[in-house]
């Protein structure tokens, strides 16, 4: 193997790592201010200019922090259930296309790490994987809590893995390719090639069950604070409550961006005006996961499976069968 | 040399989780072993080449095992271990020897007797997913679709299994409905005593 | 909504419990859907997210940054104790009567008193234990001459009980009086405002 393609491969990792680990610190910094503002509040002030700093003194907290292993606990599984969620939400990340190509000293770049020719799947599988850090933390736990969220982690990944397959189908049917960028050049050209403008049933359907894979608010009930206490995280201490944490938010921003480059185009044509559009669309979906933590109430268990088996797997489905039709039709196979 | 490295790695890791989900009596460490097997056996895939087939295995089988930790917590303590009950122990390792010996068997026959070759090799210019499904719409069409008619009918038959009363809540019931229904649903058991 | 007016339970008459309209909860699968479908349609979500969007282009902050910024507070407010002196000679106002030590519910004053060179009643020692004092403002009402009063310092927080108020603490001192920053204390207790048009001439008429 080329001994240039493996130094750049780990270039790759290491800056992905970096940079996302920092982003999901900064994620937490947003969020608060987001949260605060939209509830008239000013957020954190007091480290630093604004409260920046103020990640900074949570990571030295985190660090610092006596790492608590309860007793009665499965020694062994809890302390692997937070690593297996931040480790899972990076490795998804290695099949997601960040910028388009470009050219830095003469030396073209790719900005992803592993261009798998089935990479939506992989990114989809490997964030499958994310969720039993909350099942196998809340198992390990022996708290009543942490088995109430393991169960509902369990039924949620069950269920909405079904919606998320289901309505990413009907895109790949139509583009013929499970590769990221694939279907991102599939969409070049104007807002009318987007795929959310073909398939907008999928892309509400996708982003829905994007709410229920990452935890967020309105399918906050894997760690509902006003039920379960923390859930998964109630015997959790320091820093290994706080790689669930940059698990989540690492989470949230790699769906953002499965999202922004399945659904809206993605970066376009590759330039640089495209590849801003992209982080654009990233920074809405982000924003989005804040803002409806500021609006909508959470809902019961029972409504989720309700809305997963009775109304979101039917739209899903009709929406695949009415795909198929139409391309087949298109093709003259009718 | 790098796959050569990958492969033994990962069979080194999947027999070590495989064994540890045979040999513990810790539900929670047999089931976690299980699906970190189940991802270790991906890796083959992806060396040879298949990345369909193994992000597929990720995908159904972290699913399936899924499934799996939630009868464990309906059944088991999960922080306890499970005390089993061996009757006859002996009979079960010749069992389980005969079993692994048939099966190492039926499986390597092959591979001594004759050197195998694919029948469908990878496909540089459709790629892997295109040829697996060329292949199951086509030559295996049969076999898929019985899989799946199979398939859908035991989903049929578990929402039928499970959706009984499922319109009632007992929460929601007053007292005397509640014994009404159980005693309606004893009836037909002490009609049959009797007869 | 609508008004119900308990008349059979112990509530008065004027006060109503205020029912919000709720729904009939949907019995029946299609009446769920419907339901569902009301909802989605009707945009409730969307409102919930138009209303924490203009709050935040608003940005209309309620928050008091409270080390920096404090908020004002009443004059009647009823924080730790101030000893007031006479405006013209600066003598301590207090007269050693002892009324507020006899009135304290909470038993937390305490008062030494002697008789000085000029046959004065003087008063020595005077401390109150915050860490008893209920500020009920009895104290303050008693006082004849206006001389304990409540002062507006409510962070009392401190290290040693030792510090909690001695007569030192509590007296203005000197300085302060003459530089004017001794307020005369409109709260409890004191005279109201326009007491002077208010007084009437005692009748002497019989």
């Amino acid at each position: 193997m080329d001994v240039a393609f493996i130094i750049e491969t780990i270039v790759k990792i290491v800056v992905i790592l970096l940079v996302f680990s920092a982003l999901a610190g900064f994620g937490t910094y947003f969020e608060r201010k987001v949260l605060a503002f939209m509830q008239r509040r000013l957020g954190p002030m007091h480290v630093g200019p604004y409260g920046l700093l103020q990640v900074a003194a949570d990571g030295i907290k985190l660090f610092t922090k006596e790492d608590i292993i309860p007793q009665n606990v499965v020694k062994p599984i809890f302390k692997l259930a937070p690593v297996i969620t931040a480790a899972t939400a990076f490795m998804a990340a290695a099949a997601i296309p960040f910028w388009p190509e470009f050219t830095a000293f003469g030396y073209k770049v790719h900005p992803i790490v592993a261009d798998v020719n089935v990479g939506i799947l992989y990114v989809m599988a490997v964030m499958a994987i994310g969720l039993y850090g909350p099942l196998l933390g809340g198992m390990a736990s022996a708290n009543k809590f942490s088995l109430i969220s393991a169960a509902r982690s369990a039924a949620v990944f069950i269920s909405y893995e079904v919606i998320t397959g289901l309505a990413l189908l009907a895109p790949l049917m139509m583009v013929g390719s499970l590769s990221l960028i694939d279907i991102n050049n599939y969409q070049t050209g104007g807002i009318s090639n987007w795929i959310a403008v073909s398939q907008p049933v999928a892309f509400i359907l996708f982003w829905i069950a994007a709410f229920a894979e990452t935890g967020r608010t309105p399918f906050h009930l894997v760690a509902n604070d006003h039920e379960i206490i923390d859930g998964f995280g109630t015997e959790y201490s320091g820093m290994r409550w706080g790689l669930f944490f940059i698990g989540e938010y690492a989470n949230m921003f790699f769906i953002s961006f499965v999202m922004a480059i399945i659904f809206l185009g993605g970066y376009g044509d590759g330039s640089i005006a495209g590849a801003l559009q992209l982080l654009l669309k990233v920074a809405f979906f982000f924003f989005f996961f804040l803002w409806t933590r500021a609006a909508w109430p959470d809902i019961r268990p029972d409504q989720l499976m309700w809305l997963c088996w009775k109304v979101l797997m039917p739209i899903a489905v009709v929406n695949v069968v009415i795909t198929g039709v139409v391309i087949l039709i298109k093709q003259g196979g009718m | 040399m790098f796959e050569a490295i990958a492969f033994y790695l990962f069979a080194a890791l999947t027999i070590a989780m495989f064994t540890i989900t045979v040999m513990t009596s810790q539900a929670l460490y047999a089931l976690t072993a299980m699906a970190a097997g189940m991802i270790f056996i991906s890796a083959f895939f992806f060396i040879l080449g298949a990345d369909f087939l193994g992000v597929i295995q990720i995908i159904v089988y972290t699913g399936a095992v899924m499934a799996l930790y939630a009868f464990g917590m309906m059944f088991f303590d999960t922080t306890r271990t499970v005390v089993e009950k061996r009757d006859n122990p002996r009979v079960i390792f010749i069992l389980g020897v005969l079993a692994a010996t048939l099966v190492v068997f039926i499986l390597v026959s092959p591979i001594i007797s004759t050197h195998i070759e694919a029948n469908y090799p990878i496909n540089a210019a459709m790629g892997n997913s295109e040829t697996i499904g060329l292949i199951l719409f086509t030559k295996f069409l049969v076999p898929f679709e019985i899989a799946a008619v199979m398939l859908l009918v035991a989903m049929i038959a578990g929402i039928v299994l499970a959706g009984k009363k499922m319109d009632k809540s007992l929460t929601l019931m007053a007292e005397e409905e509640i014994a009404l229904m159980s005693a309606t649903q004893a009836k037909p058991e002490t009609e049959e005593g009797a007869h | 909504m609508h008004v119900e007016p308990f008349t059979d339970r112990n509530v008065s008459e004027q006060s109503a419990y205020y029912y919000v309209d709720i729904e009939n909860y949907p019995v029946t699968g299609w009446d769920k859907f419907k339901q569902v479908v009301k909802r989605s349609i009707k945009g409730e979500l969307f409102v919930g997210l138009w209303v924490v969007m203009r709050e935040l282009i608003k940005f209309d902050i309620h928050t008091v940054q409270y080390p920096k910024e404090k908020l004002p507070i009443g004059p009647r407010y009823r924080a730790v104790h101030k000893l007031l002196r006479l405006w013209e000679s600066g003598f301590e106002r207090c007269i050693g009567c002892g009324l507020c030590e006899k009135i304290c519910i909470s038993d937390c004053i305490r008062m030494d008193t002697r008789i000085d060179e000029n046959s004065r009643k003087e008063v020595t020692e005077y401390s109150i234990n915050l860490g008893r004092c209920i500020f009920c403002g009895y104290c303050a009402e008693v006082c004849p001459e206006l001389a304990i009063v409540h002062g507006d310092r409510y962070e009392n927080a401190s290290e040693q009980r030792a510090h909690f108020v001695i007569k030192d603490d509590m007296l203005t001192p000197l300085d302060f009086l003459t530089s004017g920053q001794q307020k005369e204390y409109p709260g409890f207790g004191a005279i109201t405002p326009h007491e002077d048009e208010r007084v009437a001439k005692t009748p002497l008429a019989y």
